[in-house]
């Protein structure tokens, strides 16, 4: 049984599959019959996916949960923005925002260019065709599946409520992460559909195109990792701001080789002969590490935290990602035996071509290393049904393999962004004494401050190889970070000289995104290597207000404890028990001489008694929960007597048209309850799905305050739970933070870290957003700046 | 362009024995789980339950089920100091049946025991009676006196 939802799915996969078919008459055929109903179309397909999401948005809105996904990821009791959030929580519906992203793209490349040149017409053909497979893929695991769908035993069923959002994703960061990647995903397709073309055609054009959408991209996945990171780093258990678990890194090779490519593409646009193969291959590339990315989540087959669990798509991606692969690598071989030799003259060592290069060389390294290290687990698993961890420590092995090409690609950034030709021999010097000082340090022996933490009991099961590699000293990372930040503000003092504004304000731009890499590196360095923490501190409930000792200079003084639903609605409302007024109201045919659970607030009472012996008494009473208001009523042998005012929840049988014996009034519709189906609302209600506890801090450090604020722990009745603890950055780039774990016992456990110049790592991260905006603003056409 | 084929030539060397060597070293050093046995903290645990019910049942020992998985942080510390601490390890490895149970494949007897996250520890007896729980990562301090008097009170019955 198919919805209106799928029936437009099909509809614009047939109008997408016209357009495309105009295309490919104007390219092979030269036919220009259907050519200007190219660009209407894709338009007409893009409006059509503009309006299933909004249509999906507005099911998860109206909770209309006879849809199994508003039924699976919604619920009455949720604040608006989660419900609109919802509809990205899960599968069908980030296939949909994917599949919509993409054809904006589409829809923005028929508008600006109006198909007039070959290559805005080829670059439309890869990218409708990549359109067209996530429409399948939307179609298959689609959001519009209703719960009737081989259950015919439920037709005419519509559930009151749906099972809601997992407590863990009702926050901020998943009203923004979740979009920012897909976002990012899908503008993936402009930069890989116009690399395939010039690998295809050598098409002049392609890099103006595909670099303004590549920088794009970047913004989104880099911004997209970022907030995941920040979202992490607030929940319990997820090992902080990056973790190397397999789906965060899946995204962050995609990321590594775009920066890779923008960095091909910012040589390869003023030589044409420069990179003419490493740039479209880096940029097709890309898009396929996208496609993996999707797999490493969808496919079942990566064991992560943050998995979406398996899937009837996971082998199509699978069949995406192999044909994409295989078509760039043919492609790229082919144009490198056509050309041999001719392509450039000897470059020489020290060319700022080669240093580009070997950064080249650097970001498929470190790509490699992340890419083999989420995949060849998976890898074993598939093909010998073995479990195998890639060392004693999962991030042990990503840290210790990084390091080194990190080192050695800081070194060429400082180089590169200091390269003068007239002064290379001078520089070459430098580049010497740096590196000499950080192979040094690398010996340094201290405490404890190398590459894997010496004090981790993981460190004594690595092997000798990963250990020789762990002890290397992270002071050396200093030596190139400093030789980095200078050369970087050498290059920035050079734009702010330049006199025309837009080669400025883009160097201004670049000297950012490259001072961002500084401060990430010495953030993640820093924080990693000396946070404090303090494990297991309980403290009891009726300790508040005095200062507990938690060890190591540092007490807790708990100051309030308090609980509360997450949907502010006091006793009525949507968070009330039982059924909502309005929905008997508006269809009372489904509930009369039925039984129904209401609650709200007593807005009339009035009361009868029989003439008869014994008398019984009546209590007629109005509850309004916020939706509408119904009147119900309850009898008893002994005189009730109901307050106005307060939260009630009836259960009984509802009646209609019925008339009061003795006041002769008419209710069209009554709920009869016995005395015993009648009780006071308690605030901490049955269809409360969301409880938030709070606990108010106070931090101190030898005994002065140095923290206060307040942790939270919200709790879903399904099981699920999310931490929200207290984090207060102090100036000098130092949070103190509390993660609470929910009451138990009476008492109120806490885990207290300090954590140093994790600021330095955001901080950086704004100005690779800042950094790219700026570059992107100021776009320049011409070759050179 | 000789600089920057020989460049990529030892790139891709060095790509290539990364691969193999980390491969390597992960099969024979890391190795979790295999057909019949996991093996974490330093313990062999069966990963069948209705095996490790059979044994139970045959040395009259209690059962010990850690749920784990790959992706779990707390686990592996949990597994370093308190399933690997020397005492906590000595008792289990003698006298108690192990099992382990990875989330990611056996779900199902996770929702049987009412398990939802990793690392949870549930004792059995041989027929299928919860002895006790431990949910989250403990320490041994913790641990220890758990392990003994849940297999003091078995003996005792």
């Amino acid at each position: 049984m198919a919805d209106t939802g799928d029936y437009l799915l099909y509809f614009s996969i047939a109008v997408s599959a016209v357009a495309l078919a105009g295309l490919l008459l104007k390219e092979l055929r030269n036919n220009d019959i259907l050519s200007k109903f190219i660009s209407p179309l894709i338009f007409l397909t893009t409006g059509i996916l503009a309006f299933l999401y909004l249509l999906l948005t507005y099911y998860f809105i109206a909770g209309n949960f006879i849809y199994e996904y508003v039924w699976q990821y919604s619920s009455r009791d949720l604040p608006l923005i989660y419900k609109i959030s919802g509809v990205w929580a899960g599968q069908p519906g980030t296939y949909l925002l994917w599949v919509l992203v993409v054809f904006l793209s589409s829809a923005w490349l028929a508008f600006t260019t109006r198909h007039e040149t070959a290559l805005a017409r080829r670059t439309q053909i890869i990218t409708l065709l990549t359109g067209i497979f996530f429409i399948i893929l939307t179609i298959i695991q689609t959001p519009f599946k209703t719960i009737y769908e081989g259950r015919p035993d439920l037709i005419g069923f519509i559930p009151p409520d749906g099972n809601g959002l997992n407590a863990l994703l009702v926050n901020f960061w998943m009203i923004v992460h979740p979009p920012l990647m897909f976002i990012g995903y899908a503008a993936m397709t402009i930069p890989f559909a116009a690399a395939i073309v010039y690998l295809i055609t050598k098409e002049d054009g392609w890099e103006e195109l595909g670099r303004q959408w590549a920088r794009f991209t970047w913004l989104f996945l880099g911004l997209g990792i970022a907030v995941g990171g920040v979202w992490a780093y607030l929940v319990l258990g997820w090992g902080g701001f990056w973790a190397w678990d397999p789906v965060e890194t899946a995204s962050f090779i995609p990321w590594l080789t775009l920066t890779g490519f923008l960095h091909a593409a910012a040589l390869h646009r003023k030589n044409k002969a420069t990179f003419s193969i490493a740039a479209p291959v880096l940029a097709a590339i890309s898009f396929i590490l996208v496609v993996y990315a999707a797999i490493v989540v969808r496919s079942g087959l990566f064991n992560s935290v943050h998995a979406f669990g398996e899937t009837s798509t996971g082998t199509l991606l699978i069949i995406l990602v192999v044909v994409t692969f295989i078509v760039t690598l043919l492609l790229g071989m082919r144009r490198y035996f056509e050309e041999p030799g001719k392509e450039e003259e000897e470059w020489g060592l020290w060319s700022k071509r080669n240093i580009f290069y070997i950064s080249l060389l650097l970001f498929v390294i470190l790509s490699f290393i992340s890419l083999w290290g989420i995949s060849f687990p998976a890898f074993i698993q598939l093909t010998q049904g073995l479990k195998v961890n890639v060392a004693s420590d999962t991030k042990n092995f990503f840290n210790l393999w990084s390091y080194p090409f990190t080192i050695i690609l800081l070194l060429a950034l400082g180089f590169c962004l200091n390269y003068k030709e007239s002064e290379k021999e001078e520089q070459k010097k430098i580049l010497y004494a740096v590196t000499a000082i950080t192979v040094i340090a690398m010996f340094a022996r201290t405490e404890n401050f190398y590459v894997l933490d010496h004090n981790s009991p993981f460190f004594t099961r690595e092997p000798q190889i990963y250990k020789l590699l762990g002890s290397i000293s992270l002071l050396s990372i200093f030596p190139p970070l400093i030789y980095a930040a200078y050369a970087t503000i050498q290059r920035l003092m050079g734009y702010l000289r330049l006199g025309s504004t837009r080669p400025k304000v883009k160097g201004i731009g670049l000297a950012m995104v490259h001072f961002g890499v500084v401060l990430i590196l010495f953030g993640a360095v820093i924080s990693s290597s000396f946070t404090h923490s303090n494990d297991r501190i309980n403290v009891p409930l009726s300790a508040k207000g005095e200062l507990l000792d938690v060890g190591g200079g540092y007490g807790i003084k708990l100051i309030d404890y308090s609980t509360r639903s997450l949907t502010e609605t006091t006793g009525s409302g949507a968070g009330s028990p039982g059924t909502r007024i309005s929905s008997i109201k508006s269809d009372p045919a489904s509930y009369v001489n039925n039984n129904v659970v209401v609650s709200g607030k007593v807005t009339g009472v009035a009361y009868t008694q029989s003439n008869t012996t014994p008398v019984t008494y009546t209590a007629y009473f109005e509850l309004n929960d916020g939706t509408g208001s119904i009147w119900a009523a309850t009898q008893s042998a002994e005189p009730i007597t109901i307050p106005e005012g307060i939260d009630l929840t009836a259960s009984g049988f509802i009646m209609a048209d019925f008339t009061s014996p003795s006041t002769k009034t008419t209710y069209d519709l009554i709920v009869f309850s016995q005395p015993d189906g009648i009780s006071e609302t308690s605030t901490v209600s049955g269809s409360d799905k969301y409880r938030v506890q709070s606990a108010k801090l106070e931090v101190y450090q030898n005994n002065q305050k140095i923290a206060s604020g307040t942790a939270e722990y919200l709790e879903g009745k399904d099981g699920g739970s999310g931490t929200f603890p207290m984090v207060s950055s102090g100036i000098t780039g130092t949070d103190v933070y509390v993660i609470f774990q929910g009451v138990g016992g009476g008492f109120v456990p806490l885990t207290l870290k300090i954590i140093p110049a994790i600021n330095f790592t955001w901080l950086g991260i704004l100005l690779f957003a800042i950094g790219i905006i700026l570059i992107m603003a100021m776009k320049t056409k011409s070759r050179g700046d | 362009m000789k600089t920057k084929k020989l460049l990529s030539i030892i790139v891709l060397v060095l790509i290539l024995a990364i691969a193999y060597g980390t491969y390597t070293i992960a099969i024979s050093d890391f190795t979790l789980s295999d057909g019949n046995n996991s093996y974490l903290g330093g313990i062999t645990w069966n990963r069948s339950l209705d095996n490790g019910f059979q044994m139970a049942k045959e040395q009259n020992k209690p059962i010990v089920v850690y749920f784990w998985a790959v992706w779990c942080q707390y686990c592996a510390g949990f597994q370093a100091n308190t399933l690997g601490n020397p005492e906590v390890k000595k008792i289990l490895e003698e006298d108690y049946v192990l099992v382990a149970m990875d989330l990611d494949r056996d779900r199902d007897v996770a929702r049987k025991y009412g398990v939802s996250y990793p690392p949870y520890v549930l004792f059995l007896d041989g027929n299928d009676n919860v002895l006790e729980r431990v949910a989250g990562a403990v320490d041994a301090k913790t641990f220890l006196p758990i392990v003994t008097e849940v297999r003091d009170k078995f003996r005792r019955k």
